[in-house]
């Protein structure tokens, strides 16, 4: 029984750190631009597909990674340069149409050099399934978590400690009044995409080693990685997290104890739900309009 | 003679705050009534409260003879409620007179089908919805503008079109929220002659305004807030000379 | 001259000539084809049309309604042998229905809230189509039996493209209608101010409700159109990808353009087939060309190119 029960919230808190990173990455960029960026699921898809083939070219692993998540970051930083940057007048439906456009570019670059079967990174230290308290617990799923939870440390200390950081939050709070104090809201905005891009990559290379990779793995991801952001209420970090731990949880769950066929469906049926009860999410801000 | 609007007890909180606290009024119908006070003093707010737009916290409102309090705008606008807006409101999708069409909306045929099928019921109000929505443009002053887009046109002749939209759908109660803010001189002195046929014309005119001498001139009674609550109501005579709102108001300006 | 061109009636006289011209340039079955994928697209975007560009209430989840079409018409049809008229009729229904019971707390969501809601229905509703596979053939697809009507077989590209350029003249009819009434100014009062409509008297969810049932039935109509068309149809029919072309049809051609709609379709539609011959890199085409588009024309290509014309008479 809590065996079992151990087995689904491991899988879960692992597919769950995922999307968290993913999701932060959302929010991130939608609190510098209010631009919600559906190609965020390739920059995933960059840093396991990147990695792969680096290490097939026979880069050792470390340069690797290193080497896939750079390739996202520039992705990212041109995405916005060439294309969000150019746009930021346009109206909500253009920008997502623009985000889709670049996914799919993304995307199909990634089959024509990489082509599209599938492939799997080695874990880190071993595939030796950990005993805990009758469930069994990759080491992989730890590194997932350790840098997960590493990661989003360090994003705290960033946005709370440094100039960088309280600029950027600045800049999601007021740009007008950031401007005047002398930030400057396109560098933000650079560092947002970049920092996204970043995320998504980790996410993508720890995660590799369990879930295989390929060049379409940016679809699904991308959108739980939405929902995750949308659950937690849009624009917030923390409630990125939170959306994208829990989704990953109630979908271990769901397949465990209900039936697997409907796993990916899951994050969509509680999404739905929670609009329907608290139309902004779990942490979202509610104010009236003012007119 | 019986209210047109009465108001008691009123009460909305953001957040803790009291932005209208307490208050209680009523319009009588014909005549301009204004609501003055210094920024900040709950004015907007008391519109969007009497419009439907906010729901109030505590209190009763009740118009032409109904308790409104909750009642959502589109409802009230059925019961002869109309307004302009402090920010303007204008749709910038769509043309100046089907601006001023859209006013009308409950005067016209709005049912689907007809409408989707385009039947000579619905062209045939549509034409004279159109011919009077030019009127109302000419009424405003607006002749100007008769086939120009909303969004080519200047922030003046944009006021006066919310007010052409108001007066669309022949309200009882008209509500006009600043109506000359960021006009000029001579905009407003126009402003101020339009609303004045507007009253003559038998609709009761509420007015939220910071341009002191419009205010003084055209109403027959006025309201004074500060911080959400009534700091005096009467004539402008007397509020003129109402010591409190001289100190509260037109002393601090 | 503009007052001319403005009048958007002048319009259907034009598209009726070249729908009935085009056929002359046909030369095989391909042609009628690629035009008849174009027609059902035309509609479904005319319809989204409405949601979208005049209401100003986005939905990344149409497809889900055209594949409900689809796999509602062709399961009753084929699996349980109805009439096909009458499977496609309650396709329609049962489209219709599903759309009025989600619409209300769907679309009290406004901006991205709206959009996650609308995409998480469409997937939806795509992720049960590929899992009960018992019924709809799962992701392998299923065969849909042709359509007749009253004995008059609706079979073969030649058919298929005059019924369904009637279909499209009468939705552009349609659509034209409804926004020049009082009901589409109140839509168009919803995009361009909410607030301001409600006060003029505008149930404005009602409205939003009403547009949105109405848009998920035209796209139920071509689905159904699509299924009996072609014979066999796959859960991508209902795909979060296909909901995506359907808005950038609307997007791109121009918001708030019904003409413009209908060309977004005719670009969309051909361009993966102008696309084939780069084989690998078409989804890197396409993608850039989207993006290329809005970024330079975020107001659509008919809006953009009508006001640079006007600006130039």
């Amino acid at each position: 029984m809590l065996g079992e029960f151990l087995q689904y919230l491991f899988s879960g808190l692992t597919t769950g750190a995922t999307y968290a990173l993913v999701g932060l990455g959302f929010a991130i960029i939608y609190n510098a631009s209010h631009v919600i960026n559906f190609a965020q699921g390739e920059f995933v898809m960059i840093g396991g597909m990147g990695t792969v083939m680096m290490m097939a070219a026979g880069v050792p692993m470390p340069l690797a990674v290193l080497g896939a998540v750079a390739l996202a970051v520039i992705a990212g930083v041109a995405l916005d340069k060439l294309a969000i940057e150019r746009a930021r007048d346009a109206d909500i439906v253009p920008l997502i149409i623009i985000t889709i456009g670049a996914s799919l570019f993304l995307r199909g670059l990634a089959q024509y050099f990489w082509g599209k079967s599938y492939h799997s990174l080695p874990a880190f230290t071993g595939d030796e399934p950990l005993k805990v308290l009758g469930a069994t617990l990759l080491p992989q799923s730890l590194w997932v978590l350790g840098v997960a939870a590493v990661l989003l440390v360090a994003l705290a200390f960033f946005f709370n400690r440094t100039l960088k950081g309280k600029a950027m939050l600045a800049v999601s709070h007021n740009k007008d009044a950031s401007r005047m104090v002398g930030i400057n809201p396109r560098f933000i905005l650079m560092l947002a995409f970049a920092l996204s891009a970043a995320l998504g990559a980790v996410a993508g290379i720890v995660s590799a080693p369990i879930t295989l990779t390929s060049y379409d793995v940016g679809i699904m991801l991308g959108l739980k990685g939405f929902v995750a952001a949308v659950l937690g209420g849009l624009g917030s970090a923390v409630g990125a997290v939170i959306g994208g731990l829990l989704l990953g949880i109630m979908e271990a769950m769901a397949a465990g104890y209900i039936s697997s066929d409907y796993k990916d469906a899951v994050p969509f049926v509680i999404i739905l739900l929670v609009l329907f009860f608290l139309p902004s999410g779990l942490f979202g801000k509610r104010g009236t309009e003012r007119v | 003679m019986s209210a047109l609007m009465t108001v008691e007890g009123l009460t909305k909180t953001f957040g803790g705050v009291n932005a209208i606290s307490e208050l209680s009024f009523e319009i009588q119908p014909g005549h301009i009534h204004s609501v003055i006070g210094p920024n900040g003093a709950g004015k907007t707010t008391l519109f969007n409260l009497v419009t439907g737009v906010y729901t109030p916290t505590e209190g009763r409102i009740s118009f032409a003879g109904e308790d409104t309090r909750g009642m959502p705008p589109h409802a009230l606008a059925r019961l002869g409620m109309s307004r302009t807006f402090q920010n303007l409101q204008v749709c910038m999708n769509m043309t100046a007179p089907e601006n001023v069409m859209v006013g009308r909306h409950l005067r016209l045929d709005r049912r689907f089908l007809p409408a989707l099928l385009r039947l000579p019921a619905v062209t045939r109000g549509d034409r004279a919805c159109r011919e009077k929505a030019a009127e109302l443009m000419r009424f405003v002053g607006l002749e100007r503008y008769l086939d120009a887009d909303a969004d080519a046109m200047p922030y003046g002749a944009l006021k006066r079109l919310e007010i052409a939209r108001a007066l669309a759908a022949e309200p009882r109660m008209l509500l006009l929220d600043e109506p000359a803010a960021g006009l000029n001189a001579n905009e407003t002195a126009e402003i101020d002659a339009l609303i004045q046929r507007v009253a003559e014309s038998g609709v009761t005119v509420v007015l939220v305004e910071h341009d002191m001498k419009l205010v003084m001139n055209i109403s027959d009674h006025i309201l004074v807030l500060n911080y959400g609550k009534k700091l005096a109501e009467g004539s402008s005579e007397e509020i003129r000379h109402n010591p409190e709102v001289i100190s509260a108001y037109l002393g601090a300006a | 001259m503009w007052n001319r061109f403005r009048n958007p009636y002048a319009g259907l006289p034009v598209l009726a000539i070249v729908l009935a011209v085009l056929p002359l340039a046909f030369s095989n079955p391909y042609h009628y084809d690629v035009a008849i994928h174009v027609l059902i697209n035309a509609v479904v975007a005319v319809g989204l049309n409405l949601l979208i560009g005049y209401a100003g209430q986005i939905s990344l989840g149409h497809a889900g309604f055209f594949g409900l079409g689809a796999y509602t018409t062709g399961i009753l049809s084929g699996v349980y042998g109805w009439p096909p008229l009458l499977s496609v009729l309650a396709a329609l229904v049962v489209v219709g229905v599903l759309a009025f019971a989600v619409a209300r707390p769907i679309l009290r969501l406004s901006g991205h809230y709206l959009a996650m809601a609308t995409l998480g229905l469409g997937i939806l509703i795509s992720i049960v189509i590929s899992t009960e596979g018992w019924l709809t053939g799962g992701p392998d697809g299923m065969i849909v039996p042709t359509i007749s009507v009253f004995g008059w077989e609706l079979f073969g590209e030649t058919r298929w493209y005059w019924v369904m350029a009637v279909l499209l003249l009468v939705a552009v009819w349609l659509a034209l209608n409804l926004i020049d009434s009082p009901v589409g100014r109140a839509l168009r009062a919803v995009h361009g101010s909410e607030v301001a409509a409600q006060v003029a008297g505008v149930n404005t969810i009602s409205y939003k409700v009403l547009i949105f049932v109405v848009s998920a039935v035209f796209a139920a109509l071509m689905g159904t159109a699509s299924a009996h068309y072609s014979g066999f149809i796959t859960p991508d029919l209902a795909g979060f990808f296909h909901s995506i072309e359907f808005v950038t049809m609307v997007v791109l051609g121009g918001m708030a353009s019904t003409y413009g709609a209908l060309i977004g379709a005719v670009i969309l539609t051909t361009l993966p087939q102008l696309l084939t011959g780069f084989d690998d890199l078409e989804m890197v085409i396409f993608g850039a060309i989207l993006m290329a588009v809005m970024i330079f024309m975020p107001r659509g290509l008919v809006p953009t190119l009508t006001a640079r014309l006007r600006k130039g008479s």
